[in-house]
């Protein structure tokens, strides 16, 4: 029972101190230029955390302490002050900063645009030089604008392919990759044959069931908008491809339940040898031969008749505060880290995909990543821009999965009508 | 000098404040504030951020109530509380019996009887959820090496994937990190009544089940009714069996209201504190029918 009172407790204490944290005021006004003696400026750098946490090798960091050290070297009046957050909680801290008047000068974390309502952020013509611009993959660039004015910066992305187990492939007699869906039905039937529990690895449990279902989406071009920018996530193609998963399941070829998996569960099915097939990242590609699996490869995402020229891009941000007034420095910072040796680094070390049309060009020898660069500048994206996207999205992630074993058309509605709702 | 006598006992009549004062703060701190803080929050409109962008009128509960699922939710929620709870103290009831009796090995049994307790819930649902994993589950592979399930990875093999299957899991769980907490406080009560009423039902020629259901459990009742109310407020607040386990899926059909609550935060923050207060009331609600119901005044008191 003590075990009990100390949890309730705690709860209580937690809750208390997070109420504290946001009911302080946020009258306190950006700490000025905080100039140090000898006309040196400090900048202060939060950042989210890739690596595997505070102590690990790739810890965030380890990184940008090799980054900084770099632009310190090169300008000595200079200093940076790095604040690593791990991904649960850099949300909620800034937001504290924010509210306290703390700004941080740069942030990277994984959106922006809340940021841009209240006026914080530096338009990305005051902080980036037009050479450093030019260099950004138009398309994601493009969504770094509110109402037409670029208030964040891409800082990596991540994009989606197929991966196949090219063992249970030899083992089932399929020479290639599957290119349309019924290629794909027919190879995952050929897998089950010859053994293979889980044909294709269908992952559309709360984790990621909105990047899974989107990915099929596309197959049948189809998508959560239509063309005009409307919400059409009941749209007559998107019913049909939930059908063909539909049938795909009742067949036995996809994960069981798909609607309770995660994609962590089916990649790590997929490193045991589990799965034939299944959409993934580059960041899958540590599981995989953690798991012990090498023998694997990367294909285009089959679609309805035939592969996808797109993929499902996913970026991140790195964004400029305005109220320290900093713009020289932060601009000097960012022209440098983006002609750095910082972004080959990245995707070395945390497997992400660069941002800018040189960083592919240094990464396209690489085989294995070779699929995903080549669909990157084609990316299509959640339309998180939308205000809507996040309710729309928690409700994805809650039910989408029902869809394959209840009626496509009565689940979609359902999503589609908390989209268009007020 | 005359100042002084008044002054005096206003310090003396304030005297006991020092000792209740700081209980006093924390019970204001700890549960008066949040729950006032909850209440207030239920009636803004909240930006996903946590800014606040003024009232919303009772448009939260208005939006609450007409989602589709939230009939669904608080039935599953009254089904569980009760379910858990129930097979909990009956349970509860056997082993304290047992436990209560003296046979070799009793001590060692107590003991492993604390183990659940000890093991924080979460990773006890981690573990369970990890048995009943469709290809490397335990139990799966146990199934199935008894041959009776064809195939791992299967449909059949995922208990966990469906509704129908996941809430006998999920209760399951849920009894087994109640057991050893009831069980205890049911011996302890146990060990309260004393051995010359028995000794007096046996000189009246009671039988064992007359002596049990006249003797014991009467005279258990003030024991139950704690272990039972401590019960139902843990299990309506269980959270982590439900959420490692299922996530509420698939769709809502495994989610309490609690694991609402928190799916709802991720998108509307004053909808989901609409749904705290309702929650909290239910709490209430529940609590008071359970004391009404089992006149824990005449009781306890």
């Amino acid at each position: 029972m003590s075990k009990r009172i100390a949890g309730v407790v705690t709860l209580g204490v937690a809750a208390a101190l997070a109420l504290s944290a946001c009911g302080e005021s946020s009258g306190g006004d950006g700490g000025g230029a905080d100039k140090a003696a000898g006309g040196s400026v400090t900048l202060k750098l939060v950042a989210a955390d890739y690596g595997d946490g505070p102590t690990a090798d790739n810890s965030g960091d380890k990184f940008w302490k090799g980054v900084v050290d770099e632009f310190q070297a090169a300008n000595p009046t200079i200093k940076v002050d790095v604040q690593v957050i791990n991904w649960n909680d850099i949300d909620t801290q800034v937001a504290t900063m924010v509210q306290n008047g703390q700004m941080p000068d740069i942030l990277q974390t994984g959106d922006y645009s809340g940021f841009v309502k209240d006026g914080l952020l530096h338009k990305v013509d005051e902080v980036l030089s037009p050479n450093t611009q030019s260099d950004l993959l138009e398309k994601f660039a493009e969504f770094g604008k509110v109402d037409g004015t670029a208030y964040g910066i891409p800082f990596v992305s991540s994009a989606r392919a197929l991966f196949y187990n090219k063992d249970l492939f030899a083992k089932a007699g399929i020479s290639e990759p599957p290119k349309t869906w019924d290629e794909l039905k027919a190879d995952a039937e050929k897998l089950k044959k010859a053994g293979v529990s889980q044909p294709f690895g269908l992952p559309l449990g709360q984790e990621e069931a909105q990047g899974e279902s989107f990915l099929w989406f596309m197959g049948n071009g189809g998508g959560y908008k239509d063309a005009s920018g409307a919400w059409a996530i009941d749209s007559a193609q998107n019913v049909e491809t939930f059908t063909f998963l539909k049938d795909l399941h009742a067949a036995g070829l996809t994960t069981p339940n798909p609607g309770t998996k995660d994609r962590k569960t089916v990649w790590e099915d997929f490193a045991a040898g589990k799965v034939g097939m299944a959409n993934g990242g580059p960041m899958s590609m540590p599981i995989f031969e953690k798991g012990g699996l090498t023998n694997y490869g990367v294909a285009p995402i089959p679609g309805k008749s035939g592969p996808l020229d797109t993929t499902l891009g996913v970026e991140d941000w790195i964004m400029a505060f305005n109220k320290n007034g900093h713009q020289e420095e932060i601009k000097k910072f960012f022209d440098f880290f983006y002609s750095s040796s910082a972004v080959q680094k990245i995707s070395d070390t945390y497997k992400l995909l660069p941002v800018t049309k040189s960083g592919i060009e240094k990464l396209s020898t690489d085989e294995k990543l070779k699929p995903f660069l080549d669909a990157l500048p084609n990316a299509t994206f959640y339309p998180f821009t939308d205000p809507k996207w996040s309710e729309v999205n928690s409700q994805i992630k809650q039910t989408i999965g029902g869809a394959v074993t209840g009626d496509p058309a009565k689940v979609l509605g359902a999503i589609q009508k908390v989209a268009a709702a007020g | 000098m005359q100042q002084t006598s008044p002054l005096k006992r206003a310090a003396h009549a304030l005297a006991p404040l020092a000792w209740i004062g700081p209980a006093v703060v924390l019970i204001g701190v700890v549960v008066v504030w949040p729950v006032v803080a909850m209440i207030q929050s239920s009636f803004l409109k909240i930006s996903r951020f946590g800014v606040v962008q003024g009232s919303n009128g009772t448009d939260n509960y208005a939006k609450l109530f007409e989602e589709p699922d939230f009939g669904g939710v608080m039935a599953r929620s009254v089904i569980w509380v009760v379910a858990v709870v129930a097979i909990t103290v009956l349970l509860s009831l056997g082993l304290a019996q047992l436990f209560n009796q003296r046979f070799p090995g009793r001590r060692l049994a107590r003991w492993a009887m604390i183990a659940p307790w000890a093991a924080s819930v979460l990773m006890t649902a981690i573990i369970f959820k990890w048995m009943l994993d469709p290809e490397v589950g335990l139990l799966n592979m146990l199934r199935h090496d008894l041959g009776l399930l064809d195939a791992l990875g299967t449909a059949d093999a995922d208990p966990l994937g469906q509704a129908s299957t996941a809430m006998p899991w999920l209760i399951a769980v849920a009894v087994f990190v109640s057991l050893p907490f009831t069980t205890y406080a049911l011996l302890a009560g146990l060990s309260t009544i004393p051995a010359e009423v028995y000794e007096a039902a046996k000189t009246d020629g009671a039988s064992r089940l007359r002596t049990y259901w006249s003797i014991t459990l009467p005279l258990l009742r003030p024991a139950l009714t704690v272990a039972t109310l401590i019960n139902v407020m843990n299990v309506f607040n269980n959270f982590p069996i439900i959420w490692v386990m299922t996530h509420g899926q698939p769709g809502y059909s495994t989610a309490t209201s609690t694991i609402f609550m928190f799916i709802l935060k991720g998108s509307d923050i004053g909808e989901s504190a609409a749904m705290s207060v309702v929650n909290f009331g239910m709490v209430i609600v529940l609590v008071a029918i359970f004391l009404k119901v089992s006149k824990w005044k005449n009781e306890v008191s």
